[in-house]
């Protein structure tokens, strides 16, 4: 017996795409779909910033916000439309306008001023920083590095501690506000992360990380921060930084990025580990909040640069388990040819760039008793 | 072309991002001030006492004045040349004359310094650093001590009844912020003669006028209210906000009776920070 296959449903013709017409011109518009998965993240970032300019304290301003966001939008926006002649709503761009806001901060913002321009130009640099590498350093029709991981990376290590600063590890005293931002995150996380099927890589770079974080604290391991009396030390060094709301966003929506994440799950695990020994190696030598909140956003420079690299390696590993993979990798360039091949690439010059001299600058940071010094708050920071 | 001008950008913000030799600070002012030497004595020139440290630093405390020449003589001449150190925010001429009208001209601006009759104290400010000469026209016996005002930390050896024999440490602690920032440590002294004097230690405090040091009989207060609600008893008033400083307890003040030493503003009623004492062993 067989099965009468349904009847088709009467043809409905195709939906009409949306358009506008400027002077004429027939101009497509491409909307998001409510199942993406950057609105989700979307929203959740910005039920976060909502708490922070609320009951958090966030030392942001509606202004900088805009710009921010906004500047990011019509990068896109414009980006788009020249290659592509077509409307695009800027998901992504909001999506990185919103965590460099939520994150970034100018030095001299006060908590309750929420109408400050302050740092304006900064915070659209910052945006453009963020947006450009999206565009200019690809690899195989994929942008390598995190756009506002970058972004926050590149201008806290540029500007300095005197000017700059991310959000504080430790946002507030436990009560209702943290909680319910804790809240906020575990659950955008769990709603994101599992549409993504990022869940796995989040657990392995937590599991990787939080151990390593754990030891360093056992030995004794400091840091100086602006809103804590003396060295932050022991288990409150541990839980500063391994339950840091920064931390938290960091792992379940910077490196969860499924642009700049590798595909294969092998993959992504090594990834994920790396990240977090990176990520903990440049830790371990900062005495200063500023010091380990940079140190946090650098490693992840690093391990997106070396993706191709992860890449490659997991189609090795499969290749030896099995001869329908091994054909399909690339028979081996020696390294004098590659590195000639890779000198006259100007993408990849810069991405060697990026990926080496943000851990180090990071690591000299922990050297520069200055960064301390504006930590203890025994120096103020210029009034911009 | 644009993937090199890129190289080229990311390069340099590379570069500028090390802070290597301050690349950083010469393209953003920082907020910390280039490491200078500290100021070793109350007296410019005093020289750098055996055991004490006098590393360069980039903390900085409430100008304070630091003695640089006194000079003295009768009627009208020129003094000899004296030096105004680089960092030195402004210097003063302050002194007494005993009769007519005083006038000293420097060789450094061409308003006088000085231009007034002497009733009283006389003082007037210059502003260059480097070799000042005066030239001083008066009718009479007159003395002037010069002085440059700095905002470098001063770090003072010992004093010599914190070393003698009989003199002994009999408390210390390290400072925490409470109002505003501080660092380093204070230590008391019985001296032999039965009197007390305290010292402080790679000190800082959030630069500002009119602070003290006090004693208080708590053993850690944490906020200005809290130093209020219990007795304490003034120390001094501190010119000099940073560095190694020493500090003679006042006749009759004995810290014994008292649990914590605080860096007290009193315009403001602040606290600014504060030691627990500890007995030292």
């Amino acid at each position: 017996m067989t099965t009468a296959p349904p009847l088709a449903a009467p043809a409905a013709g195709p939906k009409p795409r949306p358009e506008i017409v400027v002077r004429g011109r027939h101009i497509p518009v491409v909307l998001p779909k409510r199942t993406d998965p950057r609105l989700k993240l979307s929203a959740t970032i910005w039920t976060i910033t909502l708490l922070g300019l609320t009951v958090l304290s966030f030392q942001v301003s509606i202004p900088q916000i805009a710009v921010t966001v906004l500047l990011c939008a019509a990068i896109e926006v414009g980006v788009t439309y020249r290659r592509e002649h077509v409307l695009v709503w800027p998901a992504s761009a909001l999506q990185t306008g919103i965590s460099v806001a939520f994150i970034f901060r100018v030095a001299g913002q006060q908590h309750a001023d929420r109408w400050s321009g302050r740092g304006l130009p900064i915070f659209a640099f910052v945006a453009v920083i963020s947006l450009l590498p999206k565009y200019f350093i690809r690899h195989n029709n994929r942008h390598i590095f995190n756009p506002s991981n970058i972004g926050l990376a590149w201008a806290l290590l540029l500007f300095g501690p005197s000017h700059v600063f991310s959000e504080h590890l430790w946002w507030a005293p436990l009560g209702v506000p943290i909680l319910v931002a804790f809240a906020v995150i575990f659950g955008g996380a769990f709603w994101v992360l599992r549409q993504v099927k990022m869940i796995q890589l989040a657990t392995m770079f937590l599991a990787t990380f939080l151990p390593l974080i754990g030891l360093f604290a056992l030995f004794g391991r400091t840091y100086w921060a602006g809103w804590h009396r003396g060295p932050v030390g022991g288990s409150f060094y541990w839980l500063t930084i391994a339950l840091s709301p920064e931390l938290l966003i960091f792992t379940f929506f910077m490196i969860t990025d499924p642009q700049t994440a590798p595909k294969s799950k092998l993959g992504r695990l090594i990834y994920a580990s790396l990240t977090a020994v990176v990520c903990a190696a440049l830790i371990l030598p900062q005495t200063t909040e500023f010091g380990i909140k940079v140190a946090i956003l650098s490693s992840l420079l690093v391990t997106c640069a070396l993706v191709p690299a992860i890449e490659r390696l997991v189609k090795r590993i499969e290749a030896r388990r099995s001869p329908e993979a091994a054909a399909a990798v690339a028979p081996k360039v020696p390294l004098a040819r590659r590195l000639a091949i890779g000198l006259r690439n100007p993408v990849l010059v810069v991405v060697t760039v990026i990926a080496v001299a943000a851990p180090l600058n990071t690591l000299l940071l922990s050297r520069d008793r200055k960064v301390e010094l504006i930590e203890r708050g025994l120096v103020e920071k210029p009034v911009q | 072309m644009l993937g090199w001008l890129a190289v080229l950008a990311v390069t340099f913000t590379a570069v500028v991002g090390t802070n290597v030799a301050g690349v950083r600070d010469h393209f953003f002012e920082p907020a910390t001030p280039a490491a200078t030497p500290p100021a070793l004595g109350r007296v410019a020139g005093d020289a750098p006492a055996s055991g004490v440290a006098a590393a360069r630093t980039s903390l900085r405390s409430y100008p304070w004045w630091q003695e640089v020449k006194t000079l003295q003589g009768v009627g009208t001449m020129t003094v000899p040349a004296f030096t105004i150190a680089e960092g030195a925010v402004q210097w003063r001429v302050k002194g007494t004359c005993q009769s007519g009208p005083i006038v000293v001209h420097s060789s450094s601006q061409a308003r006088p310094v000085v231009d007034s009759l002497c009733s009283g104290e006389v003082t007037g400010y210059g502003s260059r650093s480097g070799s000042i000469s005066l030239q001083v026209t008066a009718d009479g016996p007159w003395k002037l001590t010069v002085a440059q005002q700095l905002d470098t930390p001063l770090v003072e050896p010992l004093l010599p009844a914190m070393t003698a024999a009989g003199s002994k440490a009999i408390a210390s602690g390290s400072f925490y912020n409470i109002d505003k920032s501080a660092t380093g440590r204070v230590t008391v002294y019985e001296q032999a003669n039965g009197r007390y004097s305290l010292r402080l230690d790679d000190f800082f405090v959030s630069p500002n006028a009119d602070l003290q040091l006090r004693f208080s009989t708590l053993e850690a207060p944490r906020s200005s209210r809290d130093y209020l609600s219990a007795k304490s008893e003034f120390i001094v008033v501190m010119d000099v906000t940073a560095g190694s400083l020493n500090f003679t307890i006042p006749a009759g003040g004995d810290p014994t009776l008292y649990k914590s030493v605080v860096v007290w503003r009193g315009p403001a009623k602040s606290a600014y920070a504060a030691a627990s004492l500890r007995p030292v062993r």
